[in-house]
């Protein structure tokens, strides 16, 4: 694994039946810690500045897609620091040949953070105080696509 | 199995001092060999860090779990885990849940060989106390615990105090039940007592006595021990060791003292976090005559 959140490999369009329906990138967990799903906070992914909500986006854990709701609700399947989530983001044609610029934002909960702290959670915003064993809510990377 | 006779405080490892580096530069038998490089015996993981497919390894992961024990000479000591009743947004985890949740990380802690777990309490408030229930969930799992010879400790980390009302509740659960299940890891932040001019500092803090220690002692299954700045000479410049270690001695205190490392320039990149452990247990090697 490298050490940026957004990883270089896994980065391509995705081909499905001869036809591009969107793209995909890993992103590794940067916390000390595995969580449960339950405890993500999917935020908003830009590519080139164009905005792409979470609705869009299914995360992957172990070859197995899971939506926004059910990872909401699932507080059994673990998400190993060790381990990258693949996020498959569904747009017709995909990304074109080239520099893309990516920037997503995502954050966790940890039950023994006090509450008020917990409720100020947003995955768009940097946290109020960067602490680097929980890492920065909001990563970026330029990536090449073939 | 590996087996460790040495008799009073014992030199150890936490592996989340590993964090900046685990799973990147490290893995989890490079942590195994620094730990066998410093003639350490004990290691405290992270349940949800180092356990492949965490809460579920596979009967190969632990075979090789209990090969890296005999091969680097390592008692399996503190399984750190979390009772995360606060997983779902929305609500709390019943007691039943968070029963049932403590009890999978007790099989599992002992099916690797633990025999103490780091146990940590969702908090409910910025002065660190556990959820309303934390009785009612340890007391559930309790009868487990005795089985399979493990003993919950929670961590009691700065700003928390030794004579605090949270360190009272825990004890006076102790002596209620007459549990030797449930007991208490003390972190050496609590001892801090030198802190740089300017330096933030939790206004709620208020820095323990080494003797403060004397009265939990027979409630202590492990220590963190904690450092901050190891000075090139290698003695710890913010908490009084000599002190704290010679009243472990002093007082035929047996157990781990799991060194800890949580300095934020760990992140740093090209900071090898192992060099500074080294430092520390130079230190303690020469104070525990080891």
């Amino acid at each position: 694994m490298e050490k940026q959140v957004i990883q270089s490999v896994g980065f391509r369009n995705i081909v499905e039946n001869g036809e591009v329906t969107g793209f995909q990138f890993k992103i590794r967990l940067p916390y000390y810690r595995g969580i449960y799903l339950s405890q993500i906070m999917p935020g908003t992914l830009f590519v080139d500045g164009e905005r792409i909500d979470k609705e869009e986006i299914t995360w992957w854990f172990k070859d197995l897609p899971y939506t926004n709701e059910e990872m909401h609700d699932d507080f059994k399947t673990h998400w190993n620091p060790t381990e990258c989530a693949v996020l498959k983001v569904r747009k017709p044609g995909g990304l074109s040949q080239g520099y893309h610029d990516l920037k997503y934002g995502f954050c966790f909960t940890s039950s023994y953070m006090p509450p008020v702290m917990q409720d100020r959670l947003d995955p768009d915003e940097e946290p109020f105080i960067i602490m680097p064993e929980f890492g920065h809510h909001v990563n970026e990377r330029r990536l090449l696509i073939v | 199995m590996f087996t460790y006779d040495r008799k009073g405080p014992k030199r150890g490892i936490a592996f989340y001092s590993y964090s900046a580096e685990y799973g990147l530069t490290k893995t989890l038998e490079d942590c195994f060999e620094d730990t066998h490089d410093m003639g350490a015996h004990g290691i405290e993981i992270l349940a949800n860090t180092h356990i492949e497919n965490y809460p579920y390894p596979s009967d190969a992961w632990v075979e090789n779990w209990h090969r890296l024990c005999e091969k680097y000479e390592v008692v399996p000591v503190e399984y750190g885990h979390w009772i995360d009743s606060h997983v779902i947004r929305g609500r709390e985890l019943t007691t039943e849940e968070s029963i049932e949740m403590l009890e999978r990380d007790i099989r599992l802690a002992h099916r690797l060989g633990f025999t103490v777990m780091r146990t940590k309490m969702p908090v409910i408030n910025g002065a660190l106390e556990p959820v309303e229930n934390w009785r009612e969930i340890i007391r559930g799992a309790l009868p487990l615990a005795e089985k399979m010879n493990v003993r919950m400790c929670p961590e009691i980390h700065t700003p928390s105090n030794l004579k605090g009302k949270m360190v009272q509740d825990y004890v006076e659960f102790i002596k209620e039940t007459g549990t030797r299940n449930f007991g208490l890891n003390i972190d050496f932040s609590v001892f801090r007592n030198r802190f740089k001019e300017g330096e933030w500092k939790s206004p709620d803090f208020e820095p323990n006595k080494p003797e403060d220690i004397i009265p939990l002692l027979p409630y202590i299954y492990c220590c963190h021990a904690k450092f901050i700045n190891m000075s090139d000479d290698f003695e710890e410049t913010t908490i009084p060791y000599p002190e704290i270690i010679k009243i472990l001695q002093d007082y035929g205190w047996d157990g781990y003292l799991l060194s800890e490392y949580e300095g934020a320039d760990k992140y740093e990149d090209g900071y090898e976090v192992g060099q500074t452990l080294r430092k520390q247990h130079i230190m303690m090697k020469r104070l525990l005559g080891d």
